[in-house]
């Protein structure tokens, strides 16, 4: 898989603003993709994000870094349109997702995210190709299609001789690439992924992040990525930490 | 208080997420176990209290020597058009013994005692008896049912060479009819039991997975396997109370209701068939023991090492060799012959339980693969991978239906030209009241089977749902899980044993006609809307669970 070089021109800390940054990557030159501006969420009484401002560029992987329960997964969740802000902007492209209903912001994380999750969560019964598949199918992709293309993109991931294999008969880090594999096969504009390497070991953890970012930036996909691991981090263009619901700072590094 | 028992006292008062809905499903589909356990244990009491009642008009087969007295059954009276009964009764002896129950003296010659509805009719009989009223009306205590149509008349002589003889006039012998009744209440027991037994390791494994994890997690914090299973036996133990209590209650209020059903002669006395203390007792300790006793049996067969990681895995296929087992029973029949009848019928009935047992398990993996492989569409797939994946659990639920259904086919099929017959009716009755708990227990079953599959699959549905796959994909794909066992087996089975029965009729059906086919269909229908309504049990649980 080709690696993405790219070295952001500056680094900035500024409390609660998106850093303005240039990048030489062209790909990561390109247009903000999604966008949150403002964004606050309360768990009644409880906040869990305090006025935050956040954009990602397509070809751009951003970690998400702080303590746990400081707001990570709630930012990766109001991103996403799983979680609606109770007050802010999110923005995918030139849609606001926080205003769409629930169908609408369904469908828009079917055909235009994809999701890699800590436990890879695939479906116990169904083959790797299938749970590949899955998320196409129930787009109305016909079967013949949605195998082909799982397939494909299971051998971009290296598991092209996995295909018919459920995820009990795969190790951690296979499952976790057939779980990349489901979040890449729509040809997502974002790709969010929530402690993607928590239960792999270092190796394969590292394996794991670099097929992602690899993959997804590749495709000019963006993608968040929420992490605990510095070394995760380290991987991606940027890293913004959360703490209290608010940036504390955001970093450009280097990959 | 044992550490261990206090968590699992813990456990059951707060579950957890997920793990109140699993708690009322448990609680509920062993709830079902208790009623039904308490409904046949009390319907068979009520059974011989009726008998205890009406015993004596058979007689109790004493010598005639030693006899004070005799009866017969006037056979063929009718009232306006309903079967009356009525007795001839003749002192043979001058005795002080006490008469018949219900009645204040014994009849003497002439004198007429009725039952209430017949005194409300006896200007219909006043000429026949020739009496203006009858000389006393029967009390409760010797009434079959309320609404019975009884004459007990005193005469000198009885018009038969063979009367039945008595020795006492309270004689508990049991009535012929009621007798009846009685074994075929047995036969339905049996075929019960499996599907009872079968609901009670379904509601024991609601939310297995979830167990299983939180004690691979206990045996990791070091706890012993005896610890472990001792948590899960006190967990289970109050919930099986809790369910066997609320049965019970669900029991006492429905018992005005199950009165109404007019089997073995009309209506029943409520008192008769109210549960007494001994049956609550054997309930209350009967189903959370047999709950408990599943719930560790199930656990048995998870491996849950100190280091207990679960993982899925693959699951074996129905291998050909078991299914080379059902020669053996057409095998053995044949050597053995038909001509002892018991031997070769336990053995049929062994083997088609057998049969059962391994094909269909083995019918629902084809069934499921089918499935997946043809359809197009996410439900399809997702549904028939399941059914694929874990057949045996598929099955379980429509094991209980495809057995007792093919029996009851049979039955009410192979029952014409009947019709008018008490027995007959009896049967009839009998048919449609088992095939009502055949699917009452299916359905209870398939709620609680579907109730857990949501909760172990809360996870994985929740990371669909957030990846854009809607809701109602999940919901319906578990709703044709629940469906296509119950569809795609259970149903061929119940028609191939209504089949067998028109076969063995000579497919009189067709020539004569009968209500039993009709009952079969009627009753098939109602089953599938219950099995179907249970099937969605799963999607609220399922909803929530998997929600944000």
């Amino acid at each position: 898989m080709p690696r993405q070089v790219c070295r952001p021109t500056n680094r900035g800390l500024i409390h609660g603003k998106l850093v303005s940054m240039s990048f030489q990557s062209p790909q990561l030159a390109s247009q903000v993709v999604l966008s949150g501006h403002g964004l606050v969420k309360y768990y009644g009484p409880v906040v869990g994000l305090a006025g935050v401002d956040v954009g990602v560029r397509a070809g751009e992987a951003l970690a998400v870094m702080g303590p746990s329960g400081n707001g990570k997964t709630t930012l990766l969740h109001v991103l996403a349109g799983i979680l609606t802000p109770d007050q802010g902007e999110v923005w995918l492209g030139g849609e606001r997702v926080d205003q769409l209903n629930d169908a609408a912001r369904t469908v828009l994380r079917r055909r235009r995210l994809g999701f890699v999750f800590q436990d890879n969560q695939l479906l116990a019964e169904l083959p790797a190709d299938e749970n590949v598949a899955l998320p196409l199918m129930v787009d109305g992709v016909s079967r013949r299609d949605a195998i082909g293309r799982a397939r494909a993109t299971l051998a971009q991931v290296g598991l092209a001789n996995e295909v018919g294999r459920r995820p009990g008969e795969l190790s951690g880090g296979q499952a976790q690439r057939v779980a990349i594999a489901r979040a890449l096969v729509g040809e997502p504009q974002v790709v969010f992924a929530d402690e993607p390497t928590g239960a792999l070991d270092a190796t394969t953890g590292s394996q794991v992040i670099d097929l992602l970012i690899g993959a997804a930036t590749h495709r000019g996909a963006a993608v968040v990525v929420v992490t605990h691991d510095n070394s995760v981090a380290a991987r991606c263009h940027r890293t913004l930490t959360i703490v209290d619901g608010r940036v504390h700072e955001s970093l450009g590094a280097t990959r | 208080m044992n550490p261990m028992t206090d968590l699992g006292l813990r456990f059951v008062r707060r579950p957890g997420p997920g793990g109140r809905s699993a708690n009322l499903a448990a609680v509920g589909a062993t709830a079902i176990v208790a009623l039904l356990v308490t409904f046949l244990i009390a319907g068979s009491l009520g059974i011989s209290h009726r008998s205890d009642r009406i015993g004596w008009r058979g007689g109790d087969q004493v010598d005639a020597s030693t006899a004070i007295g005799a009866t017969r059954e006037v056979r063929e009276q009718q009232l306006n058009g309903q079967h009356l009964v009525q007795i001839d009764l003749t002192t043979l002896k001058p005795n002080n013994a006490p008469p018949p129950p219900g009645l204040d003296h014994t009849p003497k010659p002439g004198e007429v005692f009725v039952s209430p509805e017949v005194a409300k009719q006896w200007s219909s009989l006043s000429a026949k008896f020739g009496l203006d009223k009858p000389t006393g009306i029967i009390t409760e205590e010797g009434l079959s049912s309320p609404e019975e149509l009884v004459v007990i008349h005193g005469v000198d002589k009885l018009d038969t060479k063979y009367p039945n003889y008595v020795d006492t006039w309270q004689t508990t012998q049991m009535d012929n009819r009621l007798f009846g009744l009685l074994i075929a209440v047995a036969f339905g027991i049996v075929l019960v039991l499996f599907p009872l037994l079968s609901l009670v390791g379904q509601a024991a494994g609601v939310a297995a997975k979830r167990r299983e994890h939180r004690l691979a997690a206990l045996r990791l914090a070091g706890a012993t396997r005896g610890q472990v299973l001792w948590l899960s036996a006190v967990e289970q133990a109050v919930l099986g109370l809790a369910g066997a209590v609320v049965g019970l209650l669900g029991y006492t209020i429905l018992t005005p209701l199950i009165a109404q059903i007019p089997l073995g002669g009309g209506r029943w006395y409520v008192a008769d068939i109210a549960p007494n203390w001994w049956t609550a007792l054997i309930v209350l300790g009967a189903v959370p023991v047999l709950s408990v006793l599943s719930a560790i049996i199930g656990l048995g067969r998870v491996s849950i090492t100190p280091l207990g990681v679960v993982r899925g895995q693959t699951r074996k296929a129905t291998s050909w060799l078991r299914l080379g087992f059902l020669i053996i029973g057409p095998v053995m029949l044949a050597v053995l012959g038909m001509e002892a009848a018991v031997v070769p019928l336990l053995i049929a009935i062994g083997f088609g339980a057998l049969a059962v047992r391994i094909i269909g398990p083995f019918a629902v993996q084809v069934l499921g693969k089918m499935l997946a492989n043809l359809s197009n569409g996410p439900v399809g797939l997702l549904a028939g991978r399941r059914l694929a994946d874990d057949p045996k659990a598929a099955f379980r639920p429509v094991a209980a239906l495809v057995l007792s259904g093919f029996v009851t086919g049979f039955i009410s099929v192979f029952m014409p030209g009947g019709d008018g017959d008490p027995s007959w009716q009896d049967m009839r009755i009998g048919v449609a009241l088992l095939m009502g708990l055949v699917f009452v227990t299916a359905a209870a079953s398939t709620a609680a089977g579907a109730v857990g599959t949501a909760l172990d699959q809360a996870a994985p549905a929740r990371a669909l749902r957030r990846s854009g796959v809607p809701l109602t994909v999940i919901e319906r794909a578990a709703r044709l899980a629940a469906l296509a066992p119950v569809v795609g087996v259970g149903l061929p089975v119940v028609g191939f044993g209504a089949l067998c029965g028109l076969a063995l009729s000579g497919g009189q059906i067709f020539t004569e006609g009968n209500s039993g086919i009709l009952l079969l269909i009627g009753q098939i229908v109602v089953g599938l809307f219950l099995v179907a309504a249970a099937g969605m049990a799963g999607a609220p649980v399922l909803r929530k669970a998997s929600a944000n």
